[in-house]
């Protein structure tokens, strides 16, 4: 760990509250980052980044020195966005949901003719929507294995401790992921590119 | 021909494979699975950007800072021990004994000493243990606020009116035990009262809708802090 970050542990720890703002100006935006990988919307990423940092400094006291602030802290923030999703879903109202992967259904066909704007933009909005739409479909940890291998490029053993979950069921949690997202986006995935 | 499992093709086109030499050389010659790999490739480069949302630091700060309590001294991780170097500290602090006793300044030993002021002072004292709330009202109001706090942390759906104003009464008490705690030292005590204030303010003004986040704030705030009131109230009986 850098000196500046060391010292900024120790200043909190001797009582000095505004040392934590190094830490968090270091590593906030990172965080905040997977946060909303994982939760998908900017204010649960807020949220979540805010218990992160909320937790790692009321467990500061017994962090190692040795270790990095900023793997650790992104972990935390792993677990508390996790935790929201699965939160949100339990309290999720009904939402009527467009079918994705249904053959029958197809999305694009049914977008206006007299739409305003050029056809290029509107296809981009719409397959950021199907996107969005196919990757709420994941289960929270197929979403964050996925979204932790392949766009933050961790590896699967780092996601595995992250999670508290052995290395298999972090690399099957990801493999389900691109499986499914692959069959929502069968039907339309020329157009997507 | 055998073709491939779609997880062997997965596990090639993220690069975790053990056999990437083998699917490779497969897929030159089997055209089925060639067109697999090729749609979870295509899957693999749908998903492979977003548009993150750049965070307000000074924001997010300002946010974190509200929360945060003063940390107690953590104890000393390596041991600096070097027992010749306090040698000339005992030495003086003999002198400055005799000294002292020589001048006659002992015989007022009788007379009781004031008390050192903390305030303005970072706690350094193990948490609400060793608060000592002098005001028995206090205990009275703790309790109100535990029983509600437990109660909350137990339902399901939106608060009722009548949950939502014991919050606004507890709130305003609780900003008044707040300035007391403050104006006679103790730390400690107004850094618990002061969380349960926010917790409480929570419950009074976050609007109650699907996204809102009053409970998510209550759980992370409650961490630690039903705990606390406990202990302080107990401190409190006790005095009494």
């Amino acid at each position: 760990m850098e000196r500046v970050e060391r010292d900024a542990i120790q200043a909190v720890l001797t009582g000095d509250r505004e040392a934590y703002r190094v830490l968090m100006e270091r590593h906030f935006r990172s965080v905040h980052r997977i946060a909303f990988r994982i939760t998908g919307n900017e204010e649960d990423a807020e949220e979540a980044a805010q218990e992160a940092f909320l937790r790692a400094y009321r467990k500061l006291p017994s962090f190692r020195l040795e270790a990095a602030f900023g793997t650790w802290v992104t972990r935390i923030a792993m677990n508390a966005a996790l935790t929201l999703v699965e939160r949100r879903r339990r309290e999720m109202v009904y939402q009527p949901k467009v079918e994705i992967g249904n053959p029958d259904v197809d999305v694009l066909a049914s977008l206006p003719d007299a739409a305003p704007g050029p056809e290029r933009r509107l296809l981009d909005r719409e397959a950021e929507h199907l996107r969005r739409q196919a990757m709420e479909a994941l289960t929270p940890m197929e979403r964050t294995a996925f979204t932790m291998r392949h766009m933050e490029e961790m590896a699967i053993a780092e996601i595995a401790a992250a999670l508290q979950v052995p290395a298999n069921s972090a690399k099957q949690a990801v493999f389900r992921a691109v499986s499914k997202l692959r069959g929502a986006l069968a039907p339309v995935a020329g157009d997507l590119r | 021909m055998r073709h491939l499992a779609e997880e062997d093709l997965i596990a090639y086109q993220l690069g975790e494979s053990a056999d990437a030499e083998a699917i490779r050389h497969h897929l030159e010659t089997c055209s089925a699975c060639s067109v697999v790999s090729e749609s979870i490739a295509e899957t693999l480069r749908v998903f492979s950007w977003q548009a993150i949302p750049e965070p307000d630091l000074e924001q997010a700060w300002t946010r974190l800072r509200g929360n945060l309590t003063v940390l107690e001294a953590a104890a000393p991780r390596r041991s600096n021990w070097r027992p010749w170097l306090l040698w000339p500290a005992l030495g003086s602090a003999l002198a400055a004994l005799l000294l002292t006793v020589f001048l006659g300044v002992l015989p007022h030993h009788g007379r009781t000493r004031p008390p050192v002021s903390v305030q303005g002072l970072a706690v350094r004292t193990p948490g609400p243990l060793s608060a000592e709330p002098a005001d028995p009202a206090v205990a009275a109001h703790l309790e109100s606020a535990e029983r509600l706090l437990t109660a909350v942390n137990h339902e399901q759906g939106p608060l009722d009116t009548g949950t939502r104003e014991q919050a606004r009464t507890l709130l305003l008490k609780n900003a008044v035990y707040v300035q007391t705690a403050h104006a006679r030292g103790d730390v400690a005590e107004a850094s618990v009262l002061e969380d349960l204030g926010r917790v409480l303010t929570s419950l009074e003004h976050e609007p109650e809708k699907p996204k809102s986040t009053w409970r998510l704030r209550l759980e992370m705030n409650t961490d630690g802090l039903l705990l606390d009131i406990r202990i302080l109230r107990q401190n409190d009986e006790q005095k009494q």
